[in-house]
């Protein structure tokens, strides 16, 4: 009799770890220049801001907008995952902007670490990033500004990021 | 992705010596040129890639497609009927912000698309935007110079071969012998646009303003018999469009009121001073699913002519069409489509036979109508190059050009078909 109850307790620890893991390697950070005040951010603004239907943070300074191209792994699960969104859609919104002269759609980059680095470089930008290529990077520089502190007094210098938290 | 880069370039360098014979000379001038603008870009984005300081201040983007068109049965692109390579497009276009409310922008394109519109260049869109009020929830944007017309599905985008759903758009709407008077117009417009969370987003657009119309666009509407002056006096449109708040579908209507008026050549011409009245409404819904993609259009057209055949010549029709599409995205890359697309030219005269007896016999009655049934697929090679193909059954001659003198010679069959491939390269 035990042995049926060790096995179900073990095969319930794999899954939480794998579960763990997963959530490990799925987790997307969503990470913006050292000088925008705003630390986090709703489902909501982060679906208006790429779609380009919110321009500007709520200082009013302007909202520069970086992502990974469209066929990259990790932009089609930001799209679905944290805007809800399908890749395909935001390609026609923002095919849109940039073909009939409406407006400007956000600048693609061709991988994560150019894309940090253009967030640390640019004022006013947002992109996103995997936790776990956040923190190898933050391993060799310290790349990372935490939302936990102290957004009134944005730590300033080269080599930082905010990282931003998502509410639903 | 250097290396896809190299390919690309590898292709186009095949496309533009395929192209040798003396007819298309100009045509491999300017893809040599854009290849050539292409690679300097190429070369200065990599050399940016340590400062995007103003990445969104100054773009420059682009777009280069060569294609195959063939048609049986009709003079929709030529009159011989064979094999073309009449399906060009390119475009180039830059967006400089210059404050923070007031941006530049402009697009120069070369079309070729054979008799379905003026082969050339020109200028898409030159405008100054002004940003006038701007926060989380609202933008209300006016526009000044050469804009596009943004009223319709696809009226904006179907200029870009992979911004539309098929390399030939549903011609009962997107009408290619009207493409240059309605693909935008030199005047103001207005978009206003707010976001909500619950009630989702709401798009308002209005415009006004005119088209230039050149001898070869009179020509392809009117006729090579048309020797006078058209032009468009003035063009009012307006559209709204709804999305509730994170769902997959969007719906939309339209609506354009235009007068147009043709001056007969005083020195000889075979018709006489006339004036166009054209009203135009269409609803539309969008839905979007991870794998299902569904549009359509409906719309009612008014056409009054007063004139042009004799000087007291009076027509007063009603137009109605629509069109239904899916699309099917397979996977990451592969995209199918189906659609059908069903236009007559008057709602009291669908099978066309009033307008063959009032014409004596002159216009046949399959010019009163066009249904067009279509399948195609799309494919993704790289985030910026696809390969797409398609193939039309079309029933009637209704969208055919000359539009008001009709070419009955070559378009004597009811029946005709067509495919298209093309591919398509942008950045």
């Amino acid at each position: 009799m035990k042995e049926p109850v060790i096995k179900h307790y073990a095969l319930i620890i794999m899954l939480m770890f794998a579960c763990l893991v997963t959530s490990q390697v799925m987790a997307i950070e969503i990470v913006t220049h050292h000088q925008v005040i705003d630390s986090q951010l709703t489902k909501s603004q982060l679906r208006r801001i790429y779609t380009m239907r919110q321009l500007r943070w709520s200082d009013d300074t302007v909202i520069n907008v970086f992502v990974l191209p469209n066929q990259d792994e990790l932009h089609q699960r930001f799209a679905k995952e944290l805007l809800q969104i399908f890749p395909y859609q935001l390609n026609r919104i923002w095919h849109k902007l940039t073909y009939s002269g409406l407006g400007v759609a956000p600048t693609i980059v061709s991988s994560q670490q150019e894309l940090l680095q253009a967030i640390i470089n640019t004022p006013g930008s947002i992109g996103y990033i995997e936790k776990d290529m956040l923190i190898t990077l933050d391993d060799k520089q310290d790349t990372i500004n935490h939302s936990e502190q102290n957004k009134a007094q944005p730590i300033s210098g080269k080599g930082v990021v905010n990282i931003v938290k998502i509410k639903s | 992705m250097l290396k896809l880069k190299a390919n690309t370039a590898v292709y186009l360098i095949l496309i533009i010596k395929k192209l040798s014979s003396r007819r298309h000379f100009c045509v491999r001038t300017i893809l040599w040129a854009f290849l050539f603008i292409s690679t300097c870009l190429s070369v200065t984005q990599a050399t940016a890639e340590h400062g995007y300081i103003n990445a969104q201040d100054f773009q420059l983007h682009g777009f280069i497609s060569q294609g195959l068109i063939d048609v049986n049965g009709s003079d929709f692109v030529n009159d011989d009927g064979e094999l073309s390579t009449e399906l060009t497009e390119l475009g180039l276009n830059a967006s400089y912000q210059l404050t923070n409310t007031l941006r530049f922008a402009g697009q120069v394109v070369y079309l070729d698309g054979g008799n379905r519109y003026e082969k050339g260049f020109r200028v898409d869109y030159a405008l100054i935007d002004w940003s006038a009020y701007n926060d989380q929830y609202w933008q209300a944007n006016v526009y000044l110079g050469r804009f596009k017309n943004n009223h319709w599905l696809y009226s904006s985008s179907r200029v870009v071969p992979f911004a539309r759903p098929s390399i030939i758009l549903p011609q009962s709407v997107y009408f290619d012998g009207f493409r240059d008077i309605a693909v935008g117009s030199d005047g103001a417009a207005i978009k206003i646009s707010h976001s909500n969370d619950t009630l989702g987003n709401f798009d308002f657009t209005l415009s006004y303003g005119s088209s230039p119309i050149s001898d070869e666009q009179t020509n392809i509407i009117l006729g090579d018999f048309a020797l006078g002056e058209a032009e468009q006096d003035y063009e009012t449109q307006g559209s709204f469009y709804w999305q509730p708040s994170f769902s997959p579908w969007r719906f939309g209507f339209s609506l354009l009121d235009s007068d147009f008026n043709y001056e007969k050549n005083t020195q000889a011409d075979f018709f006489y001073d006339s004036k166009f009245s054209l009203q135009f409404y269409t609803i539309n819904a969008l839905y979007e699913g991870e794998k299902w993609e569904f549009s359509g259009e409906i719309y009612q057209q008014r056409f009054v002519m007063n004139g042009f055949y004799e000087p007291d010549y009076h027509v007063d029709n009603i137009g109605q069409g629509f069109y239904l599409q899916s699309r099917y995205k397979v996977n990451k890359a592969l995209t199918l489509l189906a659609r059908y697309e069903n236009f007559y030219l008057d709602k009291d005269d669908k099978n066309g036979k009033k307008l063959e007896e009032n014409s004596a016999g002159q216009v046949p009655y399959y010019f009163g109508f066009h249904k067009d049934m279509t399948l195609g697929l799309n494919y993704d090679i790289t985030s910026n190059f696809s390969a797409r193909m398609e193939y039309h059954w079309v029933n009637g001659a209704g969208r055919l050009t000359p539009v008001v003198v009709p070419n009955k010679l070559i378009n004597n069959s009811e029946n005709w078909q067509m495919w298209a491939v093309q591919l398509m390269y942008w950045f």
